[in-house]
């Protein structure tokens, strides 16, 4: 019992997300008046489960008999699905939407929430049981939301392939993780690790091998990363713009949490305050030709997109190739580095889709095309696009320049036989910046047909938009704080 | 003896899901597709207690429980997308639905 009530002190965030969730249905079945406080709950409960992660203290330790690793790097990554999800049910006026008109809005902030419940426990999953549990309760009320234009018939095809694929990929991870248990004989990951610095069977290397490269594929499917991303773009553009952009920041934060915590704690052993790799699996290889892949199919497929929805989709899945820089890098800093660009991601990411949605809800269209004057019609927009953009292309004093400026830097400091891939990684944010620069672009120099009329914006959306784009700058006047808290929540204890 | 029936487990698992992940490739019918993935999983739960035979231990049987609970939850919200899809249109082909393209 005391074990149960400790456990249950450290998963107090968690605790609370899931009574929000309870809440925002029996308020939906109740009807009437009462479906009014549906958003405010969930935004309510998310904030209060912000406030209780940072007042959460105590050592690290595992809960729940071991599922759950409560430590100071799940605190870092919980705090920022909470602050992603939060970000997207305050930024996006779903009310004025063109595409949620006429639907329900309770079950899509159930199932919002639902998905951001999941997440956290994905990011502190500490057992191979819990890192699929987890993953499956993150993908399966995404399909949903994915399908949530029901009489959409691009919605719907979206999701179907949304599903078949992660099914599919999580049936092969699935087969990856049954390989590591019998390899190892335990399905907690401390254990896993234990297995990897004592002696293997022989002939388990191929094996190994095998179950890095089945466990990566579900990794990969929810990073979206090449070639795990074909549902990517079809799932970005069929389903509503504020889950796309919610799909491009908070499940693929808890994929990275999972990644980091399966190739920095199982695959490799701890040795004096560094990592040093397993000998029989060298999976920073494996790795870094996936995230070669990824960055340069996804910049290189964004520079023909005239959907803003499926350009940033690409968008997103070079950046997974940027953020996976980090984790090759193998170190504390490479672990830094991921959070920092993840951080930043969330930031900008956001407030990109964000313009897309507010242009769609006036305009009714996601084409490029229908882009041009904007500085004219909605100088505000123009300019909320622009730092939006500057950011994702990573230029300083905008905050995505750290999170490039942290991976490369890791990338580097493990020695010249790397270089080459920091450079492919340079190139590829020159070609990103030419897109990018295409929208802006669009949006300034493009001749008008005829004379649109100025574009009508929500007072909500406005305010949120200006309230992201200086969240994308601000930070860089205070970095000192933002280096501190990474440095606070990747700490390899000397062993 | 109990060693050459792990090991025949193992192979059988390894063909199921090799036919499983071949279904899904090659199988055009979303049905059908659907029918290989759970294939797929089926092959994961009986590596899962071939090993943990193998190991003495119960680990790998308790997750066999909660795969085949994930894999009806899926079923069930892959049927409702089919449902959907079916009313707008009279197939399952996969290939017909490509309103979605690069």
């Amino acid at each position: 019992m005391d074990a149960l009530l400790e456990s249950l002190a450290r998963t107090v965030p968690e605790a609370i997300v899931c009574l929000g969730l309870l809440l925002v249905v029996v308020l939906d079945s109740a009807g009437g008046a009462a479906r009014r406080a549906i958003g405010p709950i969930s935004v309510l409960s998310l904030l209060l489960a912000l406030v209780a992660l940072s007042r959460e203290t105590g050592a690290p330790v595992a809960s729940w008999s071991g599922m759950i690793a409560s430590d100071p790097l799940s605190a870092l990554l919980r705090a920022l699905i909470l602050l992603g999800t939060l970000l997207v049910l305050l930024s996006f006026d779903l009310g004025r939407s063109r595409e949620l008109k006429g639907l329900g809005l309770g079950e899509f902030h159930a199932l919002l929430l639902a998905v951001a419940f999941a997440c956290l426990l994905l990011a502190s999953a500490n057992d191979l049981v819990m890192v699929y549990l987890a993953l499956e309760m993150v993908s399966i009320p995404s399909y949903v939301l994915v399908a949530y234009l029901k009489r959409d018939p691009r919605s719907n095809e979206a999701a179907l392939k949304y599903l078949l694929f992660g099914a599919a990929s999580s049936g092969t991870m699935l087969y990856g993780l049954s390989l590591v248990y019998g390899i190892a004989g335990t399905t907690s990951i401390a254990g896993v690790s234990a297995a990897m610095a004592g002696s293997l069977p022989a002939g388990s290397s191929f094996g190994l091998w095998l179950a890095a490269l089945l466990v990566f594929a579900g990794f990969g499917f929810k990073v979206a990363a090449v070639p795990f991303h074909f549902w990517c773009p079809d799932a970005y553009e069929g389903a509503p713009t504020p889950v796309a952009a919610f799909l491009s920041v908070v499940p693929k934060t808890a994929g990275f949490a999972v990644m980091m915590r399966f190739c920095f704690e199982a695959l490799s052993l701890q040795r004096g305050g560094a990592l040093a790799l397993v000998e029989i699996v060298d999976w920073p290889q494996l790795l870094m030709w996936i995230s070669v892949a990824t960055m340069t199919l996804g910049n290189v497929a964004a520079l023909t997109q005239t959907n803003m929805k499926r350009l940033l989709a690409y968008s997103s899945i070079a950046h997974a190739g940027y953020v996976m820089m980090g984790v090759v890098a193998m170190s504390e800093d490479g672990g830094r580095g991921v959070l920092v660009y993840l951080f930043t991601y969330v930031l900008m990411n956001l407030g990109a889709f964000g313009v897309v949605a507010a242009i769609h809800a006036s305009e009714g269209s996601f084409d490029l095309r229908d882009y041009a004057g904007l500085h004219r019609r909605s100088p505000l927009l123009a300019l909320a696009m622009a730092t939006f953009l500057l950011s994702l292309m990573g230029l300083p004093p905008f905050v995505g320049f750290f999170g490039k400026l942290y991976v490369f830097g890791a990338i580097i400091a493990r020695g010249p036989e790397f270089y080459w891939y920091a450079g492919v990684g340079a190139v590829n944010a020159a070609v990103a910046a030419f897109y990018y620069f295409r929208v802006m672009r669009a949006m300034v120099i493009d001749p008008e047909t005829g004379t649109a009329p100025a574009l009508s914006l929500g007072g909500r959306e406005a305010l949120a938009l200006c309230a992201l784009a200086a969240l994308n700058v601000l930070p860089t006047l205070a970095w000192g704080r933002v280096d501190e808290w990474t440095r606070a929540a990747m700490v390899l204890l000397p062993r | 003896m109990s060693g050459s029936l792990v090991q025949h487990a193992l192979l059988l698992s390894v063909a199921l899901f090799t036919l499983g992940a071949l279904g899904v490739f090659m199988r055009r019918n979303v049905i059908t597709i659907f029918m290989c993935i759970e294939l797929m999983l089926n092959a994961v739960n009986l590596a899962f207690v071939a090993f943990s035979r193998s190991l003495g231990t119960f680990d790998g049987q308790v997750l066999v429980f909660f795969v085949m609970t994930v894999a009806a939850a899926e079923a069930a919200v892959g049927l409702a997308i089919v449902i959907a899809l079916h009313r707008h249109r009279d197939t399952l082909d996969i290939d017909s639905f490509n309103l979605l393209k690069w």
